[in-house]
């Protein structure tokens, strides 16, 4: 007997000196982490909203595919702290996994100032051209209504179309399909929380 | 619907073994012949089932009701070796037969990767109890299937001349690579 | 593992002699996932480096308190512990890294050759001798490492160390080899290579 007692004492004794090192360490450490996660996120709101200095966020719950969902828009601000954009990531699945993207609007809420791919895991070389400026800065400017659509192998005639890489429609499919699922919830987040009205000069500036 | 995709993504697509690397020491050590590889497959696919249910369970009800994520590998890995070992005394009472095939690979199994990952990943994706279930018997079978059709060649290369230098692990590995290559046409075939 | 080995031979037995990944096979799961790029596959040596240092010498430290019937769960215990330590230290201050290297560096837990080190030698042996043997092996399984995912990195994207070398006017990489084909195959023409390089100089086989 006393040999199971020494081995249940020996064992609990790592598992509690285990759990002690453990836990001290994290609550060390937690802080650097969530400054790396916050510095994350300035990165990439400010990539996509130019002229932002400070965002605020705005947090809600809606009805997703899945149950609830957690949708976040971050109010990017000037030095003045007029709004200048809203961003917003939004997600779908590629090729090979799912791909991320954050995506900035304009205060006139039916224009892109951009987008920026978070994290995808498709086809190198091929899937993987949609994380490049060539795709991406197809995004500028782009109108979203009434949907964000992509063509094959031409150029894109109208105003809210662009070009899918060539070898990965799929790739492009997948973040054009995201961006479109989100933008809807989006705008109606917005519409309830009363955004500012839309720009009269298309400016920072703009507030009545 | 959702459910199946994830067992065959889990299974074929992303097959552990042969896109996520998990799973390899056993892979490499026991695929010779297709009676083991069968038996320790099942072996395997039955703790990797259990194991999504336990860690689900111990993740959900522990972990993130007590905010403890630096417990979470720790809690894992001795959930992992625990349930090897009430399995492994569970088949030596009840079919010794069977115990006595599988020998060493049972305790072995605790250190298989493709355990630890399975339980990793499930939590990571966020997958719901009986998601996780489906994901565990998904990569499980995937384990599986990939040590079969290993074994499988393998008992062919009996009968081939192999040069010195690649006989046993090199060309195993070659011939894995070869299968890696064939499973990436799956690819694309279903996205979850 | 007899005692009077001195330090040196103990730890050059892991660079070579008893190399994890091409003599004894073990850690493969990591070798293969984090060797297409070189940053990676240096992240993971390190990472997988100092919890085997860590563990070796806390299980040699505790080797004799601790009863027979539950050594594998005490030392599993000492690796996860520190395993989780490198993971938040990783996510604290190298979170590119972290992201990079994903889970594998929880898995890094389930790294036989760890467990295999504890289980072999440092159970047996003082700390100092347990620490050389550790230093060694982890050397050996990240020297490995960095040549296999520089020559995957090379021909795959053309780089190293995130540094474009070959740029893609110049040659169209390969991109099979970051890929999980290219990583078997690799793998396994280094472990044939070293096999018919040892043979070559009259080591049995």
């Amino acid at each position: 007997m006393n040999q199971s007692a020494k081995m249940i004492v020996v064992l609990s004794v790592f598992a509690v000196l285990s759990g002690a090192i453990l836990a001290g360490f994290y609550h060390s450490v937690h802080p650097r982490i969530l400054k790396n996660k916050l510095e994350e996120e300035r990165k990439m709101i400010f990539a996509v909203l130019e002229g932002s200095k400070s965002y605020d966020t705005v947090e809600k719950t809606i009805k997703g595919a899945k149950g609830p969902e957690i949708v976040k828009i971050f109010v990017g601000k000037d030095e003045s702290g007029n709004i200048v954009g809203y961003a917003f990531t939004a997600k779908g699945p590629g090729f090979a996994g799912t791909i991320e993207v954050v995506v900035g609007l304009k205060l006139d809420k039916k224009t892109m100032f951009g987008l920026r791919v978070l994290n995808q895991k498709e086809t190198p070389g091929l899937g993987t051209k949609i994380a490049q400026e060539k795709f991406t800065g197809q995004f500028k400017g782009l109108s979203i209504e009434p949907k964000i659509e992509y063509v094959k192998n031409k150029k894109p005639t109208k105003p809210n179309e662009i070009q899918a890489v060539t070898g990965a429609t799929i790739s492009s499919r997948a973040v054009v399909n995201a961006v479109n699922a989100r933008v809807a919830a989006v705008l109606d987040i917005l519409k309830e929380e009363n955004a500012p009205p839309e720009a009269e000069e298309g400016g920072a500036n703009g507030r009545r | 619907m959702r459910l199946i995709l994830i067992f065959i993504s889990a299974a074929v697509v992303n097959n552990f073994v042969l896109a996520y690397f998990l799973g390899i020491c056993p892979f490499l050590g026991v695929s010779k012949r297709l009676d083991t590889a069968v038996n320790m497959g099942f072996a395997t696919t039955f703790v990797m089932t259990l194991t999504a249910v336990i860690t689900w369970l111990l993740n959900e009800y522990v972990i993130i009701k007590f905010n403890l994520p630096f417990l979470q590998t720790v809690s894992y890995i001795i959930a992992i070796a625990a349930l090897v070992q009430f399995v492994e005394m569970f088949i030596k009472k009840s079919s010794p037969p069977l115990y006595r095939s599988l020998g060493i690979y049972l305790p072995l199994i605790t250190t298989n990767c493709a355990v630890l990952g399975l339980a990793l990943f499930a939590s990571l994706r966020e997958y719901s109890f009986i998601e996780s279930v489906f994901f565990g018997v998904g990569t499980g079978v995937g384990f599986t299937l990939a040590l079969i059709v290993m074994s499988g060649i393998r008992e062919e290369l009996d009968f081939a001349e192999i040069p010195k230098s690649l006989q046993g692990v090199p060309i195993t590995l070659l011939i894995a690579g070869m299968l890696a290559l064939a499973f990436m046409g799956f690819a694309g075939l279903l996205s979850v | 593992m007899a005692d009077d080995k001195s330090l040196f031979s103990v730890f050059k037995n892991g660079i070579w002699t008893e190399n994890t990944i091409t003599v004894i096979v073990l850690g493969m799961c990591p070798t293969l996932a984090t060797s297409n790029s070189a940053s990676g596959a240096l992240a993971m040596g390190l990472a997988a480096t100092f919890v085997i240092i860590c563990s070796s010498a806390m299980v040699s430290m505790v080797r004799n308190i601790v009863p027979g019937g539950v050594r594998i769960a005490a030392y599993v215990l000492i690796m996860a512990t520190f395993v989780t330590v490198a993971d938040f230290y990783l996510q604290a201050f190298f979170p590119e890294m972290s992201k990079v290297l994903g889970a594998y560096v929880a898995l890094i837990v389930v790294n036989c050759m760890i467990l295999a080190r504890a289980e072999i030698f440092a159970c047996k042996n003082g700390i100092a001798p347990s620490m050389a043997d550790a230093l060694g092996t982890g050397i050996g399984f990240t020297w490995v490492l960095l040549v296999l995912s520089f020559i995957r990195e090379i021909l795959g994207s053309g780089s190293i160390f995130g540094f474009v070398i070959l740029s893609e006017n110049v040659f169209n990489p390969w991109v099979v080899m970051i890929l999980p084909p290219g990583a078997f195959i690799t793998l396994g023409l280094f472990i044939g290579g070293i096999n018919y390089f040892t043979k070559h100089r009259g080591a049995s086989r």
